[in-house]
């Protein structure tokens, strides 16, 4: 087979199986089945990639994971003709994201502006539930598709600037990251949990293809804007009552150290990868679990609900450990992540580390108050209880799993291979003793 | 060798095996969980022969050479402090998982926290033979969340209120201890302890973190580490999750003050090397040591009820431990942590069966009004203040004649031989309060306890002393690097003695019903102080404060941002 067919098959396969998936879109549960079956089918085309020459240029990690995000996101979620639009879409999205991540200058940026499109169309759909940052996520991706068209028309150091703002809405950083927050707090079903991790990895792709053609200015300014994301996404995380609002500003939040990161370290190392898909499966996980309380009493406020340790035992030992991650405890992958970036051979010492370990820090204040309030308490009389499911208690399980063995699997697991970077973003392995 | 790491996961192996087995074998299952937590305490006992006569033995999972092949370094180091703190947390352990297997039996979430029980052991376990900062960092993170879910009644408001300060307050040393291994490792780039040590004393580093303010690499790393090491050890002014832990089932006190609070004291002994480095955090150690010491005995006497009243007994204690680590003797505060440890936790499970005998019988506690006696036996007080008067004279002999160390020239020695002196002076001031004893009883019973604790301190401690540093060299080095200065010392010393001594005299005049000419202010100090201290220097409200005004900084934060585009 043609090395390109290689390569497209994975993101060919989904985007067939999405088409596909109209014709049976009357029968929910054939639906669920067919869509399950396409995003094994998109696991099996990637894992046949696993040591393909080609490899580096997939950032095969990283794209192994969206199909795995995926298929979990659509396990747990009932045989609802509610879903049947956000299951395909879920393979539409993962199909275009895998195209962008293979396709090279003006194929993946092409394919970038249609998943923004997409993201478009379906904010506008879902208006109707939508939450106060619908508008402003509407814009800010119509600002990136705009973004997208003038990098294809110019040249660097135009278009790479105007791919990095495209980045900072995928991979949210403060101040592009309102179409990210209304992605996750917006959209209906599992696709704020599956965009939870696509958005930041095709973010995170782009970012790393154009780092080495920035002016110095905005590399410079890069780690201010990461700062002060992690600082404004942990205050506002701190004040909301949302669930979903409340993980999209704790993303941005971690997602901004990731930020200053690479913009200080120019590096991509495979602690990198394993910071970012650690974050965005933990969050992945939690959005799915609040999708299972959403499924069974609607999207409430926080302060409507309480003490579900007692009633529902199983999801609340699930959703404390997702929020044990998703916090940065150990033994999971968000911390071994975060332990990477910052024992960085070339992270200098300067006064950002602080910033970044407060950032760190106030997680585990809002993470907990989330899990207190929801898990603890004494529990509501007037509502019935229903604990997890056999297929919501198997993805959040596999979630869990998946997050503590990147907790404690070899680091080299992350590597790309290296050869597909710039030569001006180096690689930096921990030795824990130099 | 390798197979010594089995020891510290046994406690997980019973951990599991009740919480997979608690609903179907119920009791049967809880009480064979304590099956291996009771090998984990005899393999902790064979884990310390073996390093008393081989030596320390290290396990290692990673090579620390090579580009890290593992998201964390799992490696495992047993010596001597290792060894000892292993036996102790697994003594107390096994203790506690049995004592809990009855004070716990009716209780709806009696498989949850047995688990959760053993599963602390071997979190603790883990922690003291951790052969890195990283995985030794690990546990210790892993022991704040345990923290927070021994708080065991979940639906208690308040007992939720306490875990959740506790967590907060715990991640907050957490973070500066995180602080301190990326600095460490920036600057040394070793996280192995052995490593560590020899790097930092090889290569002096000079940090600049404000313009015109210079501080070595060693200081800055081990005061970051220290408050990761105040959080756990409950020190002034992160003290105050403690006491609003009292809401937890009486076992999980003993087992937190018996082992969980003494994580600090074991971290600054296993980093004693680095320690001996910066005199300046030594002398920040022993200064937040005396405050928490000072503040949390003061505290402990206003409180009015019995858990609180232990709970800043343990905080008085705690600083007694780290105070004497910030005077170089290392050793002393693990002995000490090991004697209050068993003590404390003695006491408390004690305390939970007072407390359940009182809610079973409603004429409990009875109300004796025991005649006292206001007047202190003249034979009584005589002993007590002759003892406690000439123990120093006897201490300086001894230690002059028969042990020949050279006093002046040791601040270390005389630091110790203090020790011995004020314990002994408490020891019997507390005596002397026995009085409805017969007189001569009660002076007999002085000068058997005068006896002990110099015994006690003066062998025991200095065999302890020998057996976790046995290099003399080792042991003179710290002393040296937390000396202080001379005129600073002597007036410590001068003082605490005065104090002691009129806290004789005061206690005398009250006995005998004279009153001592007090000036009107000190007597309204007193009054404040009282008010000050029983409402434990409003520190809560402070904490609470800050909260607030967090919540509110984020409150403005997000109203003023939602109608914008970010």
């Amino acid at each position: 087979m043609a090395e390109w067919m290689v390569l497209w098959l994975p993101a060919a396969i989904s985007v067939a199986g999405a088409v596909s998936g109209f014709a049976i879109r009357s029968r929910p549960t054939a639906l669920k089945i067919w869509v399950l079956l396409v995003s094994l089918a998109s696991l099996s085309a990637l894992a046949a990639l696993a040591g393909h020459p080609m490899r580096p240029a997939l950032q095969w990690p990283l794209a192994a994971l969206l199909p795995i995000a995926a298929f979990l996101s659509l396990l747990g979620q009932p045989p609802h003709e509610d879903n049947r639009a956000a299951w395909i879409m879920t393979l539409l999205l993962l199909g275009v994201g895998l195209g962008a991540m293979v396709g090279h200058g003006g194929m993946g940026l092409t394919l970038l502006a249609l998943l923004l499109i997409l993201l478009v169309a379906l904010l506008y759909r879902y208006r109707a539930l939508s939450v106060s940052h619908l508008w402003q996520g509407i814009g800010m991706y119509g600002v990136g598709v705009i973004c997208l068209a003038t990098a294809l028309a110019t040249v660097p150091p135009v278009s790479a600037v105007a791919v990095l703002a495209v980045c900072a809405m995928l991979l949210p950083l403060a101040p592009l990251h309102a179409g990210y927050v209304a992605a996750l707090a917006g959209l209906p079903g599992n696709l704020p949990a599956f965009l939870s991790l696509l958005l930041p990895v095709l973010g995170f792709h782009g970012l790393l293809a154009v780092l080495p053609h920035l002016p110095d200015t905005v590399r410079d300014v890069l780690p201010v804007l990461g700062l002060a994301g992690a600082s404004y996404g942990a205050l506002k995380a701190l004040a909301q009552s949302r669930v979903r609002a409340l993980l999209a500003y704790a993303n941005l939040s971690f997602f901004s150290i990731l930020w200053w990161h690479v913009a200080v370290v120019q590096a991509a190392s495979p602690q990198t990868t394993l910071y970012l898909s650690a974050v965005g499966l933990a969050t992945n996980g939690l959005l799915l679990a609040w999708y299972a309380i959403r499924a069974r009493y609607g999207d409430m406020d926080l302060r409507a609900i309480r003490g579900l340790a007692h009633v529902m035992p199983r999801f609340a030992v699930l959703f404390m450990l997702l929020a044990l991650a998703a916090m940065g405890l150990p033994p999971f992958g968000v911390f071994a992540g975060f332990m990477g970036l910052l024992l960085a051979p070339a992270l200098p010492l300067s006064g950002g580390l602080f910033v970044v370990v407060v950032a760190w820090l106030a997680a585990s204040w809002y993470l907990l108050d989330l899990l207190q309030r929801l898990l603890f308490g004494r529990h509501r009389t007037d509502l019935r209880y229903e604990d997890l499911h056999r297929t919501e208690f198997a993805a959040l399980l596999a979630l869990v799993l998946i997050l503590l063995v990147m907790g404690v699997a070899p680091t080299r697991v992350f590597e790309s291979g290296g050869h597909a970077l710039p030569a001006h973003v180096a690689t930096g392995d921990i030795l824990w003793n130099r | 060798m390798s197979y010594l790491i089995v020891v510290p996961l046994l406690p997980l192996l019973a951990a599991l095996f009740v919480w997979v087995t608690g609903p179907r074998l119920r009791d049967r299952g809880a009480r064979l969980g304590v099956l291996p937590v009771v090998a984990a305490f005899a393999g902790a006992v064979v884990t310390l022969v073996l390093v008393s006569s081989q030596g320390p033995i290290s396990v290692r999972l990673y090579e620390p050479g090579a580009a890290a092949n593992l998201a964390l370094p799992i490696g495992f180091y047993f010596d001597r402090l290792s060894a000892v703190m292993m036996t102790l947390i697994a003594l107390v352990g096994t203790i506690i998982y049995l004592y809990s297997t009855g004070y716990m039996y009716q209780d709806r979430g009696y498989h949850r926290y047995l688990g959760l029980i053993a599963f602390t052991t071997f979190v603790l376990l883990c922690m003291v033979s951790s052969a890195n900062l990283m995985m030794l960092f690990v546990f210790w993170q892993i022991l704040s969340w345990l923290l927070f879910l021994l708080a065991h009644n979940h639906t208690h408001t308040a007992t939720l209120e306490g875990a959740y300060k506790t967590f907060t307050l715990l991640r907050v040393g957490d973070a500066a201890f995180l602080a301190g291994i990326v600095l460490a490792h920036t600057l040394y780039g070793t996280i192995e302890f052995q490593e560590l040590f020899v790097r930092a004393a090889a290569t002096p580093v000079i940090l600049s973190p404000l313009p015109g303010l210079e501080i070595s690499g060693a200081t800055a790393v081990t005061l970051l580490i220290f408050v990761g090491a105040m959080s756990k050890s409950a020190q002034f002014p992160i003290h105050i999750w403690l006491p609003s832990s009292l809401y937890a089932p009486t076992p999980v006190h003993a087992l937190l003050h018996a082992g969980i609070i003494n994580a600090g004291g074991f971290l600054l002994n296993r980093l004693a090397p680095l320690y001996g480095l910066s005199s300046t955090t030594l002398h920040v150690v022993f200064v937040v040591g005396m405050l928490t010491a000072v503040l949390g005995a003061s505290m402990m006497l206003v409180q009015n009820d019995i858990k609180k009243t232990l709970g800043f007994s343990t905080i008085g204690q705690m600083g007694y431990m780290i105070m004497e680590c910030g005077l170089g003797a290392f050793a002393l505060a693990v002995f000490h942590l090991i004697a209050h440890g068993l003590f404390k936790a003695t006491v408390f499970l004690n305390c939970g069966n007072v407390i359940h005998q009182v809610r079973q019988e409603p004429a409990s506690p009875h109300a004796r009004h025991a005649v006292e006696e206001h007047e202190l036996p003249r034979l009584t007080w005589a002993t007590g203040f002759l003892t406690t008067l000439l123990l120093p004279l006897v201490i300086l002999l001894v230690t002059h004649g028969v042990l020949r160390i050279p006093l002046l020239e040791s601040q270390g020695t005389v630091i110790f031989l203090f020790f011995i002196w004020i314990t002994s002076s408490q020891a019997i001031l507390t005596l002397t309060r026995l009085r409805a004893v017969a007189s001569w009883k009660v002076s007999v019973a002085m000068l058997l306890t005068l006896l002990f604790v110099v015994f006690t301190y003066l062998f025991a401690a200095e065999a302890f002393t020998h057996f976790l540093y046995p290099d003399p060299r080792e042991v003179a080095f710290y002393f040296q690097a937390a000396a202080l200065p001379g005129r600073l010392f002597d007036g410590l010393v001068i003082g605490t003695t005065l104090l002691t001594v009129l806290g004789w005299v005061y206690l005398y005049a009250q006995a005998h019903g004279r009153t001592m000419p007090i000036p009107a202010w000190v007597q309204a100090l007193r009054v404040r102080l009282y008010m000050l201290l029983m409402n434990r220097l409003y520190i809560d409200g402070l904490h609470a404060r800050l909260g607030q005004w967090i919540m509110r900084a984020a409150h403005s934060l997000d109203k003023r941002s939602s109608g914008r585009l970010w």
